[in-house]
């Protein structure tokens, strides 16, 4: 056997055996979301959110909203915000720097003053220049930070000081919350007698082509545009099984950044979000995760798959390659601060499980599909096509195009969203066309991203939205 | 020979290679049927629906307008009762007929709502709830115990009461929501002998069934030395809530209690139900409590609190936690006339904390 054979069938039977291990992940994956998503039915046929909606029983929660040059669409966002159901609400908007007039349009529309505000500075931010009050009786909820410019984590680190909430929920400001959304998500925080319950996430779904109006989003719509399409194929994926699947096993590991409550005392007693990273949300659940660990107190990290919060994906490759790339470098940092945990036993199945997975699966994956397919094509022009690596690419993709299926079907069987036979059409394919036009792409941020991290550019990348005001009805 | 069994390897793996191909998409195959089948078996369901709603509708109407029936009404009221009877032996007509009668049930009171109980009870649909009862699922027998509730069946009382102890915690919270449903205040008994935590939602969801209830002077005090953490926390709500002030001292006497969950509870409760000695009894555990529980305290100071607590307040001005400061000075305010200024000639000399929480409850107070 020559030294090229011996390479081939090495790199051949590498990944032959990479992607068995991947499959088993999926299968391990598609069977404990199946179990997690019918026990979570279950328990929820059996809840009446009422009864927590009327309570002051139920515990405060502080929503915190950083907004960075929001001006256009501030105060529909603010009111949808104001508008939630909840009892013991207070919302508290982080004006991070912004250049445009977000502020002059909030003090206007709401009526606000600087109030004398005494912050206790338990988490270290950028000044901040002034705290908002309104004289509108009506607006008693919202207070309005004006801070110097330093990033989401520092904006959100001042919302953390400022709220005076056992919970605070954080969340994009352009991102549409159902009216319950809060109500479902206190209440794994009440319900839990054994652990300690320190953070809980949502499902979050794409809202490119549906219908919202002032702030709420009244029909639900698959989206036009290809890309968003494919995004939302991806989210139902990421959301319905991988995350329900983390949360029976109790190791999840990222809480999106778009919408998710946190326990305020265990945020700042492990320092808060970190401002040196662009992946601040997973970086923040695995310090409290660790944290916790390293306490040696029972706690979890909750996750309800219910659709609570709406964004609009990106609908060009450009600004989809921004936050991709971002992404990864998040991932990567998040992973390296937290390398002591990388198959270590005192931590758990956070140590043993949750970190290895991210690792091989997160980190590694786009890595060695990148370098995998410019291998094969290479040794494909400089020898001859080697059918038995081509029908292992094959049976990778029809795997993929399997497990996007399985996703569709749970969502069919659960939340059923997308009620049109042509939309769950659509949805195949979607499932059918996004190996080939869309996940090279998201190879390739993510292979970007890693080069990015090297070159120490740490730029959060901006993320152009267009607005819901198009989505509106007419 | 080894090059040629290693030709003979690769061939097996390369067949095996193709299985799994043709397995994935097989299977990829199999899922878009089950999909489609699903879908289609939905819609043909809906159809279904849409002619058993005639029959429910019908039911709850006739339930609603009770007054305005005469012979007539009777007799296509038993026939409907009659044809309803016959499809209960379909599994999926009964979760239809008893979710429908459910909806109904719960927005409809006086009358009206007696005669939805005796339809259900004339289609037999409690046999039905009280052989799921048995299930060895526990959903499934949940469901039973709120069907019951909801239909106000209390000749079942007996039953239910066996499951307010479950090892499922659904099965038991909808077993304790029965009995206060069924009883009121009486019905908390299950709280003398429950041995598994009441979550915070329960306590959430018993209090406000109980708030429909006009208040009672049950014997809360009992359940002060109960062995159950959640019991005791329970117990101290309703004192809060029910405005109980002879049990003051007992409330009081839980600032001793040995889990800091029981001990926050009592401290809240002290906030409602105070004399002038609650300062005293704040004071006397201040120290032996953590920075949760203190700030818990500097919050009641500000309603409990009064002159002669000054020397104390003032002390917690020197702590660390800012956050205590400012619930002490909060509390220095309310407490005295002279509060204000004393605390003005205070934050003139010391740090720049006191100065910024002054302004910040000036700002309080002005609004």
């Amino acid at each position: 056997m020559s030294w090229q054979t011996f390479i081939l069938h090495l790199f051949t039977y590498g990944i032959l055996l990479y992607s068995i291990i991947l499959l088993a992940c999926y299968l391990l994956i598609g069977t404990f979301s199946i179990m997690e998503t019918r026990s979570y039915l279950h328990k929820n046929s059996f809840t009446d959110y009422r009864v927590l909606a009327s309570s002051t029983e139920a515990p405060s929660m502080s929503i915190l909203a950083p907004a960075y040059n929001e001006g256009p669409t501030i105060i529909e966002n603010v009111r949808s915000l104001l508008s939630l159901h909840y009892h013991n609400l207070e919302v508290i908007i982080i004006n991070d720097g912004s250049k445009d007039d977000s502020l002059a349009r909030l003090i206007e529309a709401y009526s606000l003053y600087k109030a004398d505000f005494f912050v206790n500075q338990r988490l270290k931010t950028k000044p901040i220049r002034g705290v908002y009050r309104s004289s509108n009786p009506v607006y008693r909820k919202l207070i309005v930070v004006d801070k110097e410019n330093g990033g989401k984590a520092d904006a959100l680190n001042v919302g953390v000081n400022i709220a005076r909430s056992d919970y605070f929920v954080c969340i994009d400001v352009d991102c549409v919350l159902e009216q319950d959304a809060l109500l479902k998500l206190a209440k794994p925080f009440l319900e839990s007698t054994t652990q300690r319950v320190i953070a809980a996430g949502g499902v979050v779904r794409i809202a490119n082509s549906c219908e919202i109006e002032g702030g709420r989003l009244v029909k639900v719509n698959l989206p036009k545009q290809l890309l968003p399409r494919i995004q939302t194929l991806e989210y139902i994926r990421a959301f319905l099984l991988s995350r329900m699947a983390w949360t029976k096993l109790n190791g999840l590991l990222l809480i999106s950044g778009a919408f998710g409550a946190f326990d305020r005392e265990i945020v700042i007693n492990c320092g808060g979000y970190n401002p040196k990273t662009v992946g601040e949300d997973m970086e923040l659940v695995v310090r409290m995760r660790r944290y916790m660990e390293e306490l040696g107190e029972p706690y979890k990290v909750a996750f309800i798959p219910d659709p609570l919060c709406w964004t609009e994906a990106p609908s060009t490759y450009r600004i989809l390659g921004r936050q991709r790339n971002r992404w990864t470098r998040g991932t990567i940092e998040t992973l390296r601060s937290h390398k002591k945990m990388f198959f270590n036993p005192s931590y758990g199945i956070l140590g043993m499980l949750s970190y290895p997975y991210w690792f091989f699966f997160e980190f590694l994956a786009p890595i060695i599909e990148f370098f995998g397919v410019i291998g094969l094509i290479y040794y494909c022009f400089e020898y001859a096509v080697n059918w038995q690596a081509v029908s292992i690419m094959i049976g990778v993709v029809c795997l993929g195009i399997l497990y996007s299926i399985f996703a569709i079907l749970m969502e069919v069987l659960t939340y059923h969203q997308y009620k049109q036979k042509k939309d769950i059409l659509n949805l195949v394919l979607a499932a059918i066309l996004e190996p080939f036009v869309f996940h090279p792409f998201v190879v390739w941020s993510a292979v970007v991203g890693n080069f990015d991290l090297m070159r120490k550019n740490n730029s959060w990348g901006e993320m152009t939205r267009q607005g819901f005001t198009a989505n509106k009805k007419a | 020979m080894k090059g040629r069994s290693l030709i003979h390897l690769l061939s097996i793996s390369w067949q095996i290679q193709n299985i799994a191909v043709a397995a994935v998409v097989i299977l990829m195959i199999c899922l878009l049927t089950f999909m489609l089948a699903y879908m289609l078996s939905q819609s043909l369901q809906e159809k279904k629906k849409q002619k058993w709603r005639m029959i429910s509708d019908m039911l709850i109407n006739k339930a609603i307008f009770f007054e305005e029936r005469d012979e007539i009404e009777d007799q296509i009221l038993a026939s409907v009762l009659e044809a309803a009877k016959k499809l209960t032996g379909n599994k999926q007509f009964r979760k239809f007929i008893t979710g429908e009668l459910i909806s109904a049930k719960k927005n409809i009171s006086g009358t009206s709502s007696d005669s939805l109980k005796q339809f259900y009870l004339q289609l037999g649909l409690e046999q039905y709830a009280l052989k799921n009862l048995e299930s060895r699922q526990w959903y499934v027998k949940a469901q039973a115990i709120q069907e019951l509730t909801i239909m106000d069946t209390d000749e079942f009382i007996d039953q239910l009461q066996a499951f307010t102890d479950d090892k499922n915690e659904y099965v038991r919270m909808e077993a304790q929501a029965a009995m206060v449903q069924f009883k009121g205040f009486e019905g908390l008994d299950f709280l003398d002998v429950i041995t598994y935590p009441l979550s915070n939602w329960q306590q959430i969801k018993l209090l406000q069934l109980l708030s429909a209830r006009p208040p009672s002077n049950i014997g809360i005090d009992k359940w002060f030395n109960s062995e159950n953490p959640t019991v005791v926390i329970f117990a101290l709500k309703l004192a809060r809530n029910y405005h109980r002030f002879e049990l003051h001292d007992a409330i009081a006497s839980c600032l001793d209690h040995e889990d800091p969950d029981v001990r926050l509870e009592a401290i809240r409760c002290l906030n409602e139900i105070y004399t002038d000695e609650t300062s005293d009894h704040l004071i006397g555990h201040f120290l032996r409590e953590g920075l949760r529980n203190q700030v818990a305290m500097a919050k009641v100071m500000q309603t409990v609190g009064t002159k002669r607590d000054e020397l104390f307040l003032f002390d917690l001005l020197t702590y660390d936690s800012d956050e205590l400061k400012l619930h002490a000075a909060r509390a220095l305010v309310n407490a005295s006339e002279d509060g204000w200024t004393s605390l003005e000639r205070l934050s003139n000399r010391s740090e720049d904390a006191i100065a910024r929480i002054l302004m910040h409850i000036k700002a309080e107070k002005a609004a």
